[in-house]
């Protein structure tokens, strides 16, 4: 009877989490929080004694890009 | 019996062939010379000697030498990951307080070494007195609203992207950075407003529909996000936020067979560990 018991305790527990993740998985899926937004822009490189307007500054040409590729945006 | 008249040997060459040439090589060897700077690549010249034996004049002649030596040696160092020199060359540029560009460059760059040594907070300070100094200093900005928007300061980083943006309207990295300043502040009409213009600007950038379509499913309007997540998908089919973005859509819309597929799609494409091991749930759910 001991043991029986156990396993009926041990049964219900297992449903019971079986339950709760299924729940936890709905109301995950109910939630737009969970859908992340991507990722923010990566930094852009150092800058030479020539500064921003200095022959062929790469940083600051991606930061005043007009494609995502040329600005070097992510992409996940 | 008379002997023949000795054959006379002929000079090879006359007296005036020799004398052409030579004034002919002559010419060419001046000519080589003179073209020689103009054909060899030009280099800077080395600094001159300093001929002025006033004390501050000297001081300033070794200030700016100090400048341009540390500038170099410091970009070196952030070239190759060594963020920990590049502080210290930049740190000692800004003490001397070079003229611009070269003060607010050294800003920018010892900005960059705090960023990546996890001093997000004196990063941020050095940005804002880069811009202070030069007020359309664009790289500047950029990394002012990247390193706020990785800090989690929203407030500061909208601020920015708006100061960024009017001076820069065309920048789709100002576009960018302000859309998802906007989007997670929940300020959903500027971010919907930011990209859309980043798609227009650039239709064939995926992640642009992907954030509009968040912006929507934070509108509650699932099918317009759902026709950009599609669209996403198109441009790049092994996008796995997106794919999964579009599960989470189809089961709201009570269509699990698709969503799985979604999820499924996910689980294939995800580098992310966490993102696959949730895919996988939700697929085996589905």
């Amino acid at each position: 009877m001991k043991h029986f018991l156990r396993w009926v305790t041990a049964g219900v527990l297992a449903l019971g989490a079986c339950a709760g993740a299924a729940m936890g998985a709905e109301m995950l899926l109910d939630d737009t929080g969970a859908v992340a937004v991507s990722s923010p822009p990566a930094l852009l490189g150092p800058i030479t004694e020539s500064g921003r307007t200095g022959w062929d500054c790469a940083p600051e040409h991606a930061a005043t890009a007009r494609s995502a590729n040329a600005a070097g945006l992510p992409h996940d | 019996m008379q002997r023949p008249p000795a054959r006379q040997t002929q000079p090879v060459y006359r007296t005036t062939d020799v004398r052409a040439r030579v004034v002919a090589a002559s010419l060419l060897a001046l000519i080589a010379v003179a073209m020689a700077p103009v054909s060899a690549q030009t280099y800077t010249g080395p600094t001159p000697a300093p001929r002025s034996t006033d004390a501050a004049t000297l001081a300033a002649t070794g200030r700016a030498r100090e400048v341009r030596e540390r500038f170099v040696r410091g970009v070196a160092a952030e070239e190759r990951g060594d963020w920990s020199s590049a502080a210290a060359e930049f740190t000692r540029v800004v003490a001397l307080d070079p003229p611009e560009p070269k003060g607010s460059s050294a800003r920018y760059d010892l900005a960059l070494a705090q960023t990546h040594l996890g001093r997000d907070d004196a990063a941020v300070a050095l940005l804002e007195e880069a811009l202070h100094r030069d007020p359309r200093f664009a790289a500047a900005a950029a990394n002012l609203v990247a390193v706020d928007l990785r800090r989690g300061d929203l407030v500061a980083a909208r601020r920015a992207a708006d100061h960024y943006l009017a001076f820069a309207p065309d920048s789709v990295l100002a576009r960018y950075g302000r859309g998802l300043a906007a989007l997670r502040a929940s300020d959903l009409a500027t971010a919907r407003g930011d990209f859309r213009v980043l798609i227009d600007a650039d239709p064939s950038y995926a992640t642009a529909h992907y954030d509009l379509a968040v912006v929507e499913l934070h509108a509650g309007r699932d099918d317009v996000a759902r026709a950009e997540l599609e669209h996403a998908l198109a441009l790049a089919p092994n996008y796995a936020r997106a794919s999964f973005a579009l599960g989470t859509v189809l089961v709201r819309a009570g269509r699990r067979a698709d969503a799985r597929i979604a999820f499924d799609r996910c689980a294939h494409d995800a580098e992310d560990p966490a993102l696959r091991a949730l895919a996988i749930d939700l697929r085996d759910r589905m």
